[in-house]
């Protein structure tokens, strides 16, 4: 084993070796990839779990560094900027990836990525791409 | 100030250059002479052109204390650096296929999934997978 593995090893054993928990956090996250247009239901995914909304938002947290909200708003305004890309309106987009309000999703928008929904749409239909 | 270039002590650019671009996939962005040889070349991911830079920097070979510290990781088993794939998995299969080796087979970590692969030019680099 070189140096590498046996820190890996002794990691493991001390954060990460919870297996049920990883699991319930794992699962968390991709109903939220699968669901992320839908309002975030923690009671749902809780109780399938059989553990309470407030223990499953610490494990997310836990293992993912970032709390299942959070997550959310990465993973909409993620497929925002790839609806964005394929020509579908800024007002189109925002409803699609699951935001109820034109001005939060815009100035949210422009928080994570440095531009306004419109000046992203602008840049990446006017780009042309590096060939190899 | 942005973060938007990460760079990787190689011996070899030419080397580098081929084994980044034709095994692992990413495209040239910037390639200007340098003088003495030297190039600074950077790299980008093709699903991500606008992304981060990767500078391909001969580094090892002009100052000592790199080589040592390169020497060291690579003695170690210590990844220089990571990348981000959609599945270990695949890329393991599609890597072993083009003679890629790699030292640590994928495995898992809480939520992530990584392996470690030899970039033949000093480095061990690990892909990730967030589970």
């Amino acid at each position: 084993m070189t140096f590498y593995q046996e820190k890996l090893s002794h990691l493991k054993n001390i954060c990460f070796s919870n297996d049920m928990q990883i699991e319930a956090v794992i699962n968390t996250r991709k109903y939220i990839d699968n669901n992320y247009e839908k309002e975030l239901n923690l009671e749902f995914l809780s109780s399938i779990r059989f553990t309470s909304k407030y223990h499953l938002l610490r494990l997310f947290k836990r293992y993912y560094g970032i709390t299942p909200r959070q997550y959310l708003i990465d993973k909409r305004i993620e497929m925002a900027k790839k609806t964005l890309r394929n020509g579908l309106n800024v007002t189109e987009t925002c409803f699609a990836v699951g935001f109820e309000s034109l001005g939060s999703f815009s100035s949210l928008f422009k928080t994570k990525t440095g531009k306004s929904p419109r000046e992203y749409q602008k840049q990446q239909l006017s780009r042309s791409n590096l060939t190899v | 100030m942005k973060v938007s270039l990460i760079s990787i002590p190689i011996r070899d650019q030419a080397k580098a250059l081929k084994f980044y671009t034709e095994k692992l996939g990413f495209i040239i962005k910037k390639d200007l002479p340098l003088g003495e040889g030297t190039r600074w070349l950077t790299l980008v991911s093709p699903e991500w052109q606008d992304g981060p830079e990767l500078l391909l920097e001969p580094g090892p070979n002009h100052f000592e204390p790199c080589k040592i510290y390169q020497d060291a990781l690579m003695e170690a088993g210590m990844p220089y650096t990571q990348f981000d794939v959609k599945s270990v998995d695949e890329e393991y299969d599609r890597l072993t296929k083009l003679g890629v080796e790699f030292s640590v087979k994928p495995s898992t970590m809480g939520t992530w999934k990584f392996a470690v692969f030899n970039d033949t030019c000093g480095n061990n680099i690990e892909i990730v997978e967030t589970l």
